[in-house]
């Protein structure tokens, strides 16, 4: 290989490593890409970069001075030390300042356990701090919406204000004094009640100054499981990790995609999740009216559809929150029973909310996750702007009735009371599910592996984070088992096999794996599906 | 030796009697050459410069209106955006209000296309910017290294005895707020004291009593 | 008619008319020799001006000593975007006091050599940040700025040259951090005055991203004398590596305090006994702070020879910044000076960099418990290593002035500070 130098790359030493990046990397990201973490609190790739924490100071060869690796960018044949003498020596400096004024109060902090500052410290800290002094005192503040301040523990990264002006582009925060004075504060009593991104700014707090009443002293972060996940409550799919402890979800953050909604969620999504937790769960297969297990269930039910095929078309329902494999199951079914429709309601917002400083993540029209996926197989949108209405030819639909997910709630009881076969794949109880002789429980997303489309075409896995209740199976499983009874093949055990079945019937997914999916997503192979909204 | 105030003070800030120092008052601070500066303001190059606390101080007082509005204008174009008028629009809010209270910074904020919130963080980070009503006179002593080691500390406690104030606070006939100064730039007459828009030099703790007689009968 | 105190020894460049009130008019300054060197720079174009500006050697004169013609030729030489001048009149290190009197007694010197720096640099507008506090200077000011544009001596075709010159007063507001170069930047377009991360370089991107120069007022008030005179005039006066005059600023315990403009490299010693008038009867000289409270403090012993050049007073231990010279004699008590000083270092600090917003105001309390009879002497190491993880390791260098006067002083007075730790003892009265 020649040895000629790249005029778009740089290559340079970190800690006796040899690095080659695009010109213009920072020294902080060049020493990501090889493994070296250098301690931070201001920078966020997000943001701009101040360089004020003056914790990420790194040793350049043949410089006076530390540099800010947040803010420097790599030079040719740069020799650069993180974990030198000097440079330690700073960082420990630095967080013997930070503690000066710190108050110490990890016990009842919420972010202990997930702070940096808890974090560096433990890491490169003095074992004792030397400051004697009175501390300086600003107390608790409410910022207005999920947000409360805690003064005391802030570090003055200004990342919240940034994110603030530059991402959310609302600039409702901003440091109040100057020196040691300096607070981060709203305007007076107007604090961020309203705004749609406010609750980001928790999330990139390295300390907790900025915690969210939401989680206020529910869980210490230790005791949390991490799940990564996709948010169901648009159709922009953000990533997302589920927080859960004693199988419900405490919380959700956002996890980082560049392509979908880089490191943000919007707060209609992040604060919508206690209906993960609900308890009234369907739990138990009932057919008849009377619980029994999955493979009598099972049976039964094939034995029923089998008498009805030929009785006409079949007429589903499928609520756009199923994930791609329960909807491919739910079309493979259909045809197998000799074809129909498959209906979906999604509640859609009047407008979208952009957000301005990452404007390809917007909280999208409709508030659903996997629209995008119903209209991959074909089902038809009815109903209104609130999910209500459009069922009429299915309620009184006298060939076979299946609804999947749908809760009905706008339907009355005699829906499907005049249906050959009426089966109810759902998660709770339901008026309209009175007239079902098939009741199956299944599971939500959050209890089981599967993927979606979001708005932008772009197929994305989520995993369990929680423990299905009872016998409850993902509609898959069900569906796939059901047709197994019916002759259609094997039923399939996993996931990965359901969604690989779903993608040989299906063009645009034809050929994607989950592993291609992977955590970030890949786009479906279907061009149409990949505009706007 | 006689000076403008009839009052022989050993102060060259504005009596002009010390050592070899042979001026007026005026001549010292160049109220002859400057005259009278009319409220809307002359060139626009110089719209920014007025003493924001000889005008009456009213809370309320309509901002950016008749003579303001023009001179906030003039203030306005020699900027190419809006935002780098800001300092100049706060201290012509304060020339009129006396001090930033929340609603002028909203008024500020909306003049100028910026947000509240942005323009409390730039109001508080300066300090000529009162925050909250101050006396009809405010009184800033320097207490920095220069005037300190020639007895600051004494004038600013003599200021505070005879206007019966705390630090901060602000007399209860509303005249007289006494506040510690960082260094004002007159190191050579210590104790340099600021009141309102004037300076005070080589003032010692015997000037003070005399001082406060004057701002009470003739104003700065 | 004389400025309260001038002395033989000075060399009246830039303060000859201190204390004239006729020399503030434009008529008065015209009469005294005014407005001859912007005709001329125009005549001699922007390259020889420039040449002119570095020959002369004329170093910054707001405290970092850089050399002026050397930061003007690092503006573009094609004006693709507007270009900018920043006259930085905020003076607000203590115990400098010479930025006001230039611009109080001869405003139009001040506006000239704007003008003259603004051509050579192509800057069609310059602004004058002025601090907020200077309300009768600025009157004064702008009073003359307002007959220089009558006169037309400004605006679009100044002095009929064709060449647009704007100048436009802005005021500050009370930050001593908007005098450091990009805070100022900063705080003339609306921000917080917090100083910004260079690179970039002001003439690279300086206000509002524009090339920008930032000049003291000193620094362009010499500007025309050097213009009129060559630069080898102006180097006649000074030494090798600091030529030119300089205005010195003296103020504490001298008998004559005052700006005494004189050639650099004047022997210290000779300023505060004979041009000063010396100490007050009986006193003995303790310590001096040779350019404003920023710098570190010298000993007696070390003053006795040093020089007042940049070059002179770095070998005597500290640095000449602004030539501010603070002079402390036996009374002084300097825990508390020191603790002053600090105060002050911690109330201006902008608070962005964690060792300058934290270390100040840390340092502040543990000088103030000194001050109070309550430390120990480990206070004192503590204080040397928190000063040392305040220098350099900040985006400016207000941390490292923070730094400067307790380091200095507890190498120097630390037998002041033991005293007080242990007996709880004042040493000085003030």
């Amino acid at each position: 290989m020649s040895q000629q130098p790249n005029p778009q790359t740089v290559t340079l030493t970190i800690d006796g490593r040899s690095v080659t990046v695009p010109k213009g990397t920072t020294i902080l990201r060049a020493a990501e890409m090889v493994g070296i973490k250098i301690p931070h609190y201001c920078y966020h790739p997000g943001l701009s970069s101040p360089a004020m924490c003056r914790l990420c100071l790194v040793e350049v060869e043949g410089w006076p001075k530390l540099a800010p690796s947040c803010k420097t960018a790599v030079a040719e044949g740069q020799v650069v030390h993180t974990d030198s003498e000097k440079a330690r020596a700073q960082r420990t400096g630095v967080l013997e300042f930070y503690l000066v004024n710190h108050p110490l109060d990890c016990p009842i902090c919420d972010q202990s356990g997930e702070c940096k500052l808890q974090d560096y410290v433990f890491a490169e800290g003095r074992v004792h701090g030397r400051s004697r002094e009175p501390k300086r005192v600003f107390g608790r503040d409410d910022f207005g919406g999920d947000v409360l301040f805690y003064g005391d523990r802030c570090v003055m990264c200004t990342r919240c204000v940034r994110f603030m002006r530059e991402v959310a582009q609302d600039d409702r925060l901003c440091v109040v004094e100057r020196g040691s004075r300096s607070v981060i504060d709203t305007f007076f009593e107007k604090g961020l009640e309203g705004s749609p991104f406010a609750g980001n700014i928790v999330d990139i707090c390295p300390v907790g100054a900025l915690v969210s009443k939401d989680f206020l002293y529910k869980a210490r972060a230790w005791d949390l499981d991490h799940t990564p996940s996709v948010c169901p409550s648009c159709s922009q799919g953000c990533n997302i990790s589920i927080h859960t402890r004693d199988n419900l979800v405490q919380r959700l953050k956002p996890r980082e995609n560049l392509e979908v909604n880089g490191w943000w969620m919007c707060d209609y999504g992040r604060f919508n999740y206690e209906w993960m937790n609900r308890r009234d769960r369907l739990s138990v297969p009932v057919v008849g009216g009377k619980a029994v297990g999955w493979s009598e269930a099972v049976n039964s039910l094939a034995e029923d559809l089998r008498a009805a095929i030929g009785q006409g078309a079949v007429r589903a329902v499928c609520s756009p929150l199923a994930s791609n494999e329960d909807m491919g199951f739910l079309r493979a079914l259909v045809d197998v029973l000799g074809g129909g429709e498959i209906y979906y309601r999604s509640r859609r917002a009047p407008d979208e909310i952009v957000l301005p400083g990452y404007p390809i993540l917007a909280r999208r029209r409709d508030l659903a996750p996997n629209v995008r996926g119903a209209e991959l197989q074909g089902m038809i949108r009815v109903g209104d702007d609130e999910a209500r209405g459009g069922l009429d030819q299915v309620a009184s639909h006298e060939g076979i009735v299946l609804v999947l997910g749908d809760p009905l709630l706008d339907q009355g009881e005699d829906f499907g009371g005049r249906a050959a076969v009426y089966v109810y794949f759902g998660t709770y109880p339901s008026v309209a599910a009175g007239r079902a002789r098939f009741v199956l429980p299944i599971t939500t997303f959050a209890e089981s592996e599967g993927t979606w489309i979001n708005v932008q075409g772009r197929v994305q896995r989520f995993w369990p984070a929680l423990r299905a209740p009872g016998e409850a199976w993902p509609a898959w499983r069900v569906l796939g088992s059901m047709l197994a009874a019916l002759g259609e093949g094997p039923a399939p055990a996993e996931a990965h096999v359901a969604f690989e079945r779903v993608a040989q019937r299906t063009p645009a997914l034809e050929g994607i794996s989950y592993r291609d999916i992977g955590t970030r997503g890949v786009m479906v192979r279907e061009p149409a599906l990949v505009s706007g909204d | 030796m006689s000076d403008s105030s009839g009052i022989p003070f050993n102060n060259p800030g504005w009596a002009g009697n010390t050592g070899e120092f042979q001026l007026t008052e005026a001549q010292v601070r160049g109220d002859d050459y400057v005259g009278e500066r009319p409220k809307e303001g002359t060139h626009p190059a110089t719209a920014a410069t007025y003493p924001y606390m000889l005008a009456d101080k009213d809370p309320s007082a309509p901002l950016f209106e008749g003579p303001y509005r023009e001179r906030w204008d003039k203030i306005r174009s020699r900027y190419p955006d809006a935002r780098s008028a800001l300092l100049p629009t706060l201290g012509l809010a304060q020339e009129l209000r006396g001090y930033l209270s929340p609603e002028t910074m909203e008024e500020v904020a909306r003049l100028l296309d910026l947000s509240p919130a942005y323009v409390r963080g730039v109001a508080t980070f300066y300090t000529m910017y009162n925050k909250r009503p101050v006396g009809r006179f405010l009184i800033q002593v320097c207490t920095n290294i220069s005037c300190n080691l020639c007895g600051a500390d004494e004038v600013l406690q003599a200021f505070l005895n005879n206007t019966g104030t705390e630090l901060g606070e602000t007399s209860e006939d509303g005249l007289f707020t006494v506040v510690e100064a960082e260094c004002l730039a007159a190191c050579g007459f210590p104790t340099c004291v600021q009141i309102n828009s004037r300076y005070y030099e080589n003032v010692t703790p015997k000037d003070v009593p005399a001082i406060l007689e004057r701002l009470k009968t003739q104003g700065e | 008619m004389a400025y309260p105190y001038t002395h033989p020894k000075e060399v009246r460049l830039l303060s000859r008319y201190f204390g004239d009130p006729g020399a503030r008019s434009l008529e008065g300054w015209k009469a005294r020799g005014g407005y001859q060197a912007l005709p001329k720079a125009f005549e001699m174009g922007r390259d020889r001006v420039i040449e002119e500006v570095k020959a002369s050697g004329l170093r910054g004169r707001g405290g970092a000593g850089f050399p002026t013609g050397v930061k003007w030729s690092f503006m573009p030489k094609e004006r693709t975007r507007p270009h900018y001048l920043l006259c930085n009149a905020d003076e607000s290190e203590p115990g400098t006091f010479k930025d006001r009197e230039l611009l109080r007694w001869t405003p139009h010197q001040v506006i000239e050599g704007i003008a003259i720096a603004a051509y050579a640099i192509q800057a069609e507008q310059s602004y004058i940040y002025c601090r907020g506090e200077f309300f009768e200077t600025t009157q004064v000011l702008a009073r003359a700025l307002e007959e220089a544009y009558e006169a037309g001596i400004l605006g679009e075709n100044a002095m009929g040259s064709g060449i647009r010159i704007d100048i436009t007063i802005h005021v500050g507001a009370g930050a001593y951090i908007c005098g450091e170069e990009t805070g100022l930047m900063n705080s003339l377009e609306g921000r917080r005055g917090q100083p910004r991360v260079k690179p970039p370089f002001p003439a690279q991107a300086g206000y509002r991203g524009m090339p920008t120069t930032v000049n003291n007022v000193e620094t362009l008030a010499s500007v025309p004398y050097i213009t009129l005179h060559g630069g080898e005039a102006y180097r006649a006066y000074g030494t090798d590596q600091s030529p030119g005059t300089k205005l010195f600023c003296v103020s504490g315990h001298v008998r004559k305090p005052g700006n005494y403009e004189l050639p650099l490299g004047f022997p210290l010693m000779e300023l505060i006994e004979d041009v000063c008038g010396g100490l007050r009867e009986g006193r003995r000289l303790k310590a001096v702070i040779p350019g404003g409270s920023s710098v570190p403090i010298l000993s007696a012993e070390e003053c006795w020879d040093c020089l007042l050049s940049y070059e002179g007073v770095a070998k005597a231990g500290s640095q000449l910044g602004c030539a501010s010279v603070i002079v402390m004699d036996d009374t002084t008590d300097i825990v508390k000076q020191v603790r002053r000083m600090v105060g002050f270092y911690a109330h201006e600090s902008c608070g962005q960099c964690t060792p300058c917003r934290e270390g100040s105001a840390w340092m502040e309390k543990i000088l103030r418990r000194i001050e109070e009879g309550r430390g120990t002497e480990e206070d004192l190491d503590t204080l040397m290593e928190v000063a040392g993880q305040m220098e350099g390791t900040t985006i400016c260098v207000l941390s490292d002035s923070a730094a400067a006067p307790v380091k200095s002083s507890i190498m120097k007075f630390r037998d002041e500070y033991l005293a007080r730790i242990r007996t709880g003892e004042r040493v000085g009265a003030a």
